[in-house]
């Protein structure tokens, strides 16, 4: 009885939509969850006895050195930057963040096409030199180039969390440190990799789901793993069943990669204290020291960053004129609207969801608030299967409808931009939810309460006091979700309309038909908009820390 | 009587004894009661309970002869006609001064609004600060705008929560003077929650002490912080 009172009470136009929006997020997973168990046909098992042993492994060989590779570079930038002082700190401090700005399939087919026979490497080693080097030391194709491809334009996840947070140690403790005897090295090990545990793995963690997502450097390298097998599945033998199969089993590695993840991180959270302490001053080594740390820093900001984007310019200036085309400004034009449009959906459920968990404390709430921000750690691939089967099961269910309105045909929903849209929302409501939950959170129950005891209800409040409060954090997740959907590229693959490309997919689509050059002019564009987004996530960061 | 409470009982969420236990007490109009009691004795918790910004377990709430909580009732915050100073204030930094003490105005003309603004804002004693936004103020004239703002829709109780908290010594004895000789000017029924015998004495007609979700003690300043 109190207890379908208390229901009756808490129950508003909030709590309904809420509980709606994150049922239609959650249903791609459930739709997979659902049919992963129905009857297997032939194609699984073959895949079963013949390759699914392959994709796992390569899989794990990916994520597992990718992993390391990127922890140590991460790290060791992230220290050597925090506590050291040499030429270009200032600009090396936030350069080293850029290689984020380049999506790994666009650096992939860079670098390839910077180091194949007609590349820039072997052109110049033939010509100037004479050199007819073999060209299997020139091939990247293979598991150990995606491996650096992947590390290094996804290192620096490893390098900004470990940064900020070393930064904001005390001084004292590593000056302790250093007076109790250690030097450089055993200080770097024995306590900076210890103290910074729960912001390397986080970091790490970060970059093993960028890994999972990715279909681009895998399908442009050949390399079988689970995205690849899930495209395979679904567009080479039209396969839905077997591709949900393989979904399932992505999205248990990637649960198993979270458990793990806050298993490794025990109870510590990332320990952002408020309490003033006096930073780490950097310090100067001698001269010798000096030019081995910055010749470091510097190779891995030219191989991350100004390397392939010096070579992608020099393409796009080669192609520009044939490439820039009535179609290609529609390719800009649909990037922007779908963008927007998402955009703007996922910040009106982020807003709905936000206020609605914030407003109520149940288990409900916080659950609903957790499920909201684990789409971003499904890979598209995944939630595209998951999104497409809801789809045409929704499509099934409005049969009759379609019929009564006299539309002749049987599938609508699951080949219109709807489906995009809604994968995008269900995949990115985290990066427009994580900033809205921040901003209610700075502001308070307060104003809120107060308005409503000057007898304003929920909605008039929420539209004259919360809104005007965190439009600043409404607009920037806005600007961050628009760049998100703007750059992605294997839900966007799977699921687009037929010809309805975006400036991704384009850019994609001329790279493996062998145009690497002609995919330079979006792929600009494209690092443009990164490069803007990770400008604003930490312009939006700096504000907050003040 | 202005407002009652009977038997009401609280629990917060994963708190394992009652918050109020209990609680059942009765106001007169134009009386200024104050809740005294050390930190986590319940007494805020009770002004939540009456703005109906948490519910109770069990119990009965009437104010103005309407019953605003029992068994099948739950009438939401915006419609008790309640207002609360809160401790912090919360005014809406989006919103001048006059913005704030209007916002509760709903359902008048025009001109109705603006006088009763001019009224609340000269009984306030901030004429002139209208167009100002609360970061312009100081301390003390934020908290005469939460007065004036809480005041303005003629509530049937005022509730404050602890609202010389954030004030100087100094300013807090002068306010609360103040406070007083404008609450017994309009007669409107109030309730305070302070932690500070001086602000009981200063400021009630009757004290109300509260320990671990309990009243323990009720009667006059005189008799009860003697």
């Amino acid at each position: 009885m109190t207890v379908f009172r208390s229901i009756r009470r808490r129950t508003n136009s909030w709590s309904i939509l809420s509980i709606l929006f994150t049922l239609l997020i959650l249903s791609p997973a459930l739709s997979i969850f659902v049919q992963i168990f129905e009857k297997p046909n032939e194609n699984w098992a073959h895949i079963q006895e013949f390759l699914l042993k392959n994709y796992i492994q390569n899989t794990l060989t990916i994520v597992l050195f990718t992993g390391i590779f990127s922890i140590l570079i991460g790290v060791s930038l992230a220290w050597l930057v925090t506590a050291y002082t040499f030429p270009l700190r200032r600009f090396f401090k936030w350069g080293l963040i850029l290689p984020l700005a380049i999506p790994p399939y666009i650096g992939g087919y860079t670098y390839h096409g910077i180091v194949n026979y007609t590349g820039i490497v072997q052109s110049t080693l033939r010509n100037e030199f004479g050199i007819h080097a073999n060209p299997v030391f020139f091939d990247i194709l293979n598991i150990p180039g995606a491996i650096f491809v992947f590390t290094i334009f996804l290192y620096p996840y490893v390098y900004i969390i470990t940064r900020a947070y070393l930064e904001q140690q005390s001084a004292s403790l590593i000056e302790n440190a250093r007076l109790l005897g250690s030097g450089p090295l055993e200080l770097f090990f024995r306590v900076i990799i210890p103290i910074s545990r729960t912001a390397i793995i986080g970091g790490a963690s970060l970059v093993i789901l960028e890994v999972l997502n990715d279909y681009g450097v895998v399908s442009y390298f050949g390399i079988q793993v689970f995205t690849t097998a899930i495209f395979q599945a679904w567009f080479g033998m039209g396969d839905v069943g077997t591709a949900i199969k393989l979904a399932g089993i992505l999205m248990s590695l990637v649960f198993l990669i979270l458990f793990f993840e806050k298993a490794l991180r025990g109870r510590k959270q990332y320990s952002y204290s408020n309490a003033k302490v006096r930073p780490l001053e950097p310090v100067s080594l001698s001269r010798k020291k000096t030019t081995v740390l910055f010749a470091y820093v510097t190779v891995i900001f030219m191989l991350g960053f100004a390397i392939p984007f010096v070579q992608l310019f020099q393409w796009m200036l080669l192609t520009y004129e044939k490439v820039m085309s009535p179609e290609f400004t529609q390719l800009i034009a649909n990037s922007v609207y779908v963008s927007m449009v998402s955009a703007f959906i996922i910040m009106a459920v982020a807003l709905v969801i936000g206020n609605f968990t914030r407003l109520s404390d149940g288990i409900l709430s916080k659950a609903i608030s957790r499920v909201t921000v684990l789409g971003y750690s499904i890979p598209g691939a995944v939630i595209a299967i998951g999104v497409l089967t809801f789809f045409l099961w929704l499509d099934r269910r409005l049969n009759v409808l379609y019929e009564w309105l006299n539309i002749d045909a049987p599938i609508i929903l699951s080949l219109s931009l709807i489906m995009l849209i809604f994968a995008y929302v269900s995949r990115f409501l985290a990066i427009g939810f994580n900033p809205v939950d921040a901003g209610f959170d700075k502001i308070g129950r307060s104003f809120t309460e107060a308005s409503r005891l000057l007898g304003k209800p929920l909605w008039r409040t929420f539209i004259q006091v919360d809104l005007p409060m965190i439009r600043s954090a409404v607009l920037g997740g806005y600007t961050l979700v628009f760049i998100e959907v703007m750059k992605e590229l294997p839900l966007t693959l799977l699921l687009q309309p037929f010809n309805f490309y975006t400036l991704s997919t384009k850019a994609f689509q001329y790279a493996n038909d062998e145009a690497v050059h002609e995919a330079a002019l979006a792929s600009i564009l494209i690092i443009f908009i990164s490069g803007l987004s990770i400008f604003m996530f930490h312009a939006v960061l700096e504000k907050e820390k003040r | 009587m202005v407002m009652q409470l009977h038997d009401v009982t609280f629990t917060y969420r994963n708190a394992k004894e009652q918050t109020i236990r209990r609680v059942s007490m009765a106001l007169e109009k134009g009386e200024i009661v104050t809740i005294l009691g050390q930190s986590g004795s319940g007494k805020s918790t009770v002004l939540r309970l009456i703005a109906g910004l948490e519910v109770p377990e069990q119990g009965e709430m009437v104010i103005e002869e309407r019953t605003i909580f029992d068994a099948k009732t739950f009438i939401q915050p915006e419609k008790r006609g309640v207002g609360m100073v809160f401790q912090d204030y919360a005014l809406f930094p989006h919103m001048t001064v006059a913005g704030n003490i209007k916002f509760g105005l709903k359902k008048m003309k025009r001109t109705e609004r603006d006088e009763r603004l001019a009224s609340v804002i000269e009984l306030v004693g901030l004429t002139g600060f209208e167009k100002r936004y609360p970061h312009e103020l100081s301390g003390g004239q934020q908290q005469r705008v939460a007065l004036a703002r809480a005041m303005a829709p003629n509530p049937s109780i005022l509730l404050f929560d602890e609202p010389f908290s954030n004030l100087d010594a100094d300013l807090q004895v002068k306010i609360r003077d103040e406070l007083r000789t404008i609450l017994k000017k309009t007669g409107i029924t109030s309730i305070f929650v302070t932690h500070d015998q001086a602000d009981a004495r200063a400021i009630a007609d009757r004290v109300i002490v509260m320990e671990k979700g309990s009243i323990i003690k009720t009667g006059t300043p005189a008799l009860i912080l003697s």
